[in-house]
């Protein structure tokens, strides 16, 4: 099955965390560009909280969640254990066949069985793990209920999650897999645990470019002027892979040279101290602006109103943040990190300056804010012109169909 | 013969860090009565001097606790026990746990009652109703950055700080930070850290080697700079320098772990998790050289530890660090966030001699013994107990 044309419904089972929030537009677009192509999707949730509002029109089935005094835990694996093997006893089977082939454990292997018990009933011809960790331990239940298995890895996933957990795609990486990356990079470093090229499916990330685009025009009148002050922005989670310390004392280096500029951050996390303190010792404060989480709408906004557009991270799958920002016109300045490269095309939609390097940044701030005006609109229109034709929801929906085909 | 002091400390929790630990079984040499509230993790082996009147933290503990001192107040001090119980109203904590907290000391009523961290410093202003002086620690994230980083507790310490009878500053630096939230500055004193030197076993020369051997220890936490080491290392490395890095408590921060990865540095930093603290001295005593990255500090204790064993100092220049290191003459100062002055004390230190660098580690220990000796430190906080108690 998975060749040639659709000729009958194709059933998707999609692994996820949690349900996709009402902002998660990556797997919400998913879902419904594959519905729209007449697959049928089905919706794993292995951790989320069934008190989250799923209005997703789909089946959604959630794991069972063993917790409790061990009394209960215990009760609890029983009934699973045993609704498993009355339910589904061939599949159940066959999953505990191949955990034993692996060599696992008595344990581990009924283990996983209980674990992965919620999915068993139902016949699919895809198992599609949004994201890498979350095929971590569950790497047989495709084979064991006849589907094909896929995986997709963020970013997140690929760089940091081996560090906290090595070895964890041990398995992973020997069971027949089809691979969905957000950038080649990412493909490259895929290949180096010995995946064949052919197994992984570079699908950029896409941005609503009906929503994010220069409704007024004001980019065309946009000119850098040097005695203005330059609006810098940057949307990110306040998370330290996003590298907004080295923005920072980047700025701090503008700000010695003399540039007048304000600094605006839109977005929370878990780095907030952190940040504001680098800000206030660096003497910066009042040039930097915390605007905390907005909605796409201010998000937009704060993209009109910005000259350059900074994302300097440490760690970074592709950032759709930066794709927002090109297709309003923004001219950017990103880091070297993973798929930011592919994102900005150096010199020729942005600019790219090697990560963890703030005396660089500063320096290439100055120079796209004196940039002549031709040049800029030059940058500015090859950057919206891409993201319209490359990075678009119904392009990526074209490529996910072609994904499971 | 001056009376002798009844000495409250607080820190929440029982035991509490080394350094605090230090001060009491010190304060209890002099012959001062020192009471422990708080949570009662577990009870060290304390001297008879010292009282431990914590609470275990299960709820059945907890209820006979209250029982306890709510009978006691209530049948000999009842008109005190009105009076806190209406404070405590007025401040929105009339709830059964911050009656766990109050009421022993309320019954115990000590001279001073001295509070470690300052972000629950307005949960302890009732005390001075009573007669009793309130002494607050200046130390660590309390100061240092959570009143930047959050607007309330700046509020806090401008609402609180005029009260409070006396500060113990780790140092000068710190206590200037409070001054700007309202610390009367003849009210604040700088009692320095100090150290049991009589412990602290000086290791045998280290032995020779082509790899200079760098070391780091605390807590994984942004505050220590530890990002700005690891990029220090790559200069070093980009520069051919043999050397090896310990970050002792590194362990577990994905972070650092990334960084060491991104940068290359696999074959050169090792990320430790946290140690004891004979293994920790251990481990300084063998490092060429000690390097504390912090953004921010009062005065590291590490540091003072590693002058006190005969290791060399890469410090930042933050907080009190300059107190206790004179560049090139005891140590090594650096700007905070600068990898490239990291990497190039380092080299600094790497092309002196080793008569001058013996130099160094002889004025190091000399500083330590003249300024960070736990005597010293005793005896600085007996003077404040005793300024503020006469007041």
């Amino acid at each position: 099955m998975g060749t040639g044309p659709i000729k009958q419904i194709q059933r998707i089972g999609l692994v996820l965390s949690a349900a996709p929030g009402y902002s998660e537009t990556f797997f919400r677009n998913k879902i419904e560009g594959l519905q729209a192509q007449g697959f049928e999707v089905v919706l794993f949730i292995v951790e989320g909280s069934k008190k989250e509002p799923i209005d997703i029109r789909c089946d959604v089935v959630s794991a069972p969640k063993f917790k409790g005094s061990a009394l209960q835990v215990f009760v609890q694996s029983v009934f699973v254990f045993f609704k498993a093997l009355l339910a589904s006893p061939r599949v159940s089977f066959r999953h505990f066949q191949l955990d034993i082939g692996k060599g696992f454990p008595l344990g581990q292997c009924i283990k996983r069985l209980l674990q992965n018990a919620f999915m068993f009933g139902y016949p699919l011809d895809w198992l599609h793990f949004g994201f890498g960790m979350l095929a971590v331990g569950r790497e047989h239940v495709a084979e064991a209920i006849g589907a094909q298995m896929a995986v997709s890895f963020r970013g997140f996933d690929l760089y940091l999650s081996p560090l906290k957990h090595p070895d964890c795609y041990a398995l992973l990486f020997i069971t027949k897999v089809r691979y969905h990356v957000l950038s080649y990079e990412m493909k490259q470093d895929l290949m180096v645990h010995g995946i064949p090229e052919s197994a992984i499916y570079v699908i950029s990330p896409a941005i609503d470019v009906q929503f994010f685009k220069d409704s007024t025009g004001s980019f065309e009148s946009k000119t850098l002027v040097a005695s203005k002050v330059l609006q810098i922005v940057t949307v990110a989670r306040l998370h330290w892979k996003k590298g907004l310390e080295y923005s920072l004392e980047a700025m701090t280096i503008l700000k010695k040279q003399g540039v007048p500029f304000h600094y605006t951050i839109v977005g929370d996390g878990p780095e907030y101290e952190r940040l504001v303190f680098a800000a206030q010792q660096l003497g910066i404060r009042e040039q930097v602006t915390f605007a905390g989480s907005l909605s796409p709408d201010l998000v937009k906004e704060h993209l009109e109103a910005a000259d350059v557009y900074v994302q300097y991270s440490i760690q970074e799958g592709f950032c759709n943040a930066v794709l927002e920002a090109q297709a309003m016109g923004v001219l950017c300045v990103v880091s070297d990190a993973e798929g930011l490269s592919e994102n900005v095309l150096h010199k020729d939609t942005g600019w790219v300056v090697p990560k963890r390097q703030p005396l660089l940044l500063a320096g290439q701030i100055q120079l796209v804010a004196n940039l002549d005006p031709l040049v800029a609109k030059e940058i500015r229109c090859a950057a919206i012109d891409r993201v319209q034709r490359g990075f678009n929801l119904e392009e990526q929906q074209r490529a996910f169909v072609g994904f499971y085909l | 013969m001056e009376r002798p002091l009844k000495i409250a400390i607080y820190s929440g929790e029982i035991p509490s860090t080394t350094f605090i630990e230090r001060l009491i079984q010190g304060l209890s040499r002099e012959g001062v009565a020192v009471l422990l509230f708080g949570v009662l993790k577990h009870a060290p082996k304390y001297p008879e001097s010292v009282r431990v009147l914590g609470y275990c933290s299960s709820r059945f503990y907890k209820f006979m606790y209250l029982l306890r001192y709510s009978l006691l107040l209530g049948l000999f001090r009842n008109q005190d026990k009105r009076r806190l119980d209406a404070f405590l109203r007025a401040y929105g904590r009339s709830d059964l746990y911050s009656k766990v907290k109050c009421y022993p000391v309320l019954w115990q009523r000590p001279d001073v009652f001295h509070v470690q961290w300052a972000k629950g410093l307005e949960d302890w202003l009732w005390v001075q109703d009573f007669g009793i002086k309130l002494v607050l620690s200046l130390r660590g994230a309390h100061i240092n950055y959570s009143p930047i980083a959050d607007p309330e507790v700046a509020a806090m310490y401008r609402r609180c700080f005029p009260k409070v009878d006396g500060f113990h500053a780790v140092s000068k630096a710190i206590g200037l930070e409070a001054e700007q939230y309202g610390a009367r500055p003849e009210r604040v004193h700088v009692v320095y850290s100090g150290l049991d030197l009589k412990s602290v076993d000086t290791p045998i020369s280290s032995e020779d080697s082509k790899i200079l051997r760098l070391i780091s220890v605390g807590r994984s936490h942004w505050i220590k700079g530890y990002s700005y080491t690891l990029d220090a290392c790559k200069l070093l490395k980009d520069s051919g320098m043999g050397f090896k890095y310990l970050i002792v408590g590194g362990a577990n921060m994905i972070e650092y772990q990334y960084q060491v990865h991104d940068l290359g540095l696999e074959l050169e930093v090792e990320l430790l998790e946290g140690q004891s603290y004979e293994a920790v001295q251990h481990l300084i005593g063998r490092a060429d050289l000690l390097l504390l990255p912090s953004v921010k500090e009062g005065i590291a204790n590490v540091v003072l530890e590693a002058m006190a064993l005969g290791t060399l100092v890469v410090s930042t220049n933050c907080g009190g660090m300059a107190e206790v290191i004179r560049d090139g003459e005891n140590g090594f100062l650096v700007p905070i966030r600068d990898s490239q002055a990291i990497a190039e004390a380092v080299m600094r230190v790497q092309s002196l001699p080793e008569s001058k660098l013996e130099a160094i580690r002889a004025k190091a220990q000399a500083t330590i013994t003249a300024q960070h000796d736990e005597a010293i430190m005793v005896k600085g906080m007996l003077a404040l107990y005793r300024e503020v108690s006469s007041e």
